[in-house]
């Protein structure tokens, strides 16, 4: 029963490490540089989730697996040839974000999330009520 | 003597219900924390089949008249090991399969982890009331 426990908060973190994955990439939709200064656009993360939990040493459960970089192509805005990134035609990458796939992501995230706290809490009203054996 | 105390009412009967809704509990738990893992399958423990394994097991006590614990047989898709049990097949749920390989089915979770939930609940109650009675007989009064 106390296994039912771990497998719960094993979720709980994957969604929540999910959510902050999201975060960044709505944060750093429109960044160009990186963190040395270079021309570099921000390139999504997508993070992906495995079955398991090999930091507890559990098969049971979830964790995240990897966070990828997204390999689709850089948006394209046009600026001008006058702007020191742009390329010969006068176009600049931006980072290949979308904040709608984002905010839907997100909320599957968290709802994915609430469904767990519910798993956890009837886990508990089971172990209370098997307590109450005792008394 | 202690131990007919224990296996002859229904006391063992809501043992055998404790452990199985402990176990099935695990396996939902696991399922709804891979609600968004790609190409994963929900697996559950049929509670018709053990239903109907324990109500067999019931009725060759009572017919048979032989003491000693309840001897539960395999029933469709469960297998009962030493102190396990299994479901044979992976088979959950006949919801559509997603983009990610996974036919989740989060309201079928939910309703088999509350129906979980309360006949668990329902059981350790009549465990306790089981004890309660054993408890006012040893004192002799109600």
């Amino acid at each position: 029963m106390f296994g039912s426990l771990d497998v719960s908060a094993s979720a709980l973190t994957a969604h929540r490490t999910r959510l902050n994955v999201i975060a960044q990439n709505l944060a750093n939709q429109h960044t160009t540089h990186d963190a040395k200064g270079n021309y570099q656009p921000y390139r999504r993360r997508i993070p992906v989730l495995a079955s398991g939990d090999p930091a507890h040493g559990s098969a049971a459960g979830v964790h995240v697996r990897d966070v990828m970089l997204d390999a689709s192509a850089f948006r394209k805005v046009h600026v001008g040839t006058g702007h020191p990134d742009a390329d010969a035609d006068g176009m600049l990458n931006m980072p290949n974000v979308n904040p709608v796939i984002e905010m839907v992501n997100a909320l599957e995230a968290s709802r994915a999330y609430e469904a767990n706290i519910t798993a956890a809490e009837a886990t508990k009203g089971m172990l209370n009520a098997a307590l109450s054996l005792l008394t | 003597m202690i131990e007919s105390l224990f296996q002859s009412g229904a006391l063992d009967v809501m043992e055998r219900v404790v452990r199985f809704t402990e176990q099935r509990h695990g396996v939902l738990t696991h399922n709804i924390a891979n609600l968004s893992t790609p190409n994963f399958r929900p697996t559950d423990l049929s509670a018709r089949d053990f239903q109907a394994s324990l109500s067999q097991a019931v009725e060759a006590r009572r017919n048979g008249g032989q003491p000693g614990p309840l001897v539960l047989r395999d029933h469709g898709d469960l297998r009962f090991r030493s102190g396990r049990i299994e479901a044979r097949s992976a088979a959950g749920g006949q919801n559509i399969l997603f983009h990610d390989r996974n036919n989740r089915n989060l309201d079928h979770e939910m309703k088999n982890l509350a129906e979980n939930t309360m006949a668990h609940n329902m059981a350790v109650q009549m465990i306790r009331s089981e004890f309660d009675l054993l408890e006012s007989a040893i004192r002799g009064t109600a």
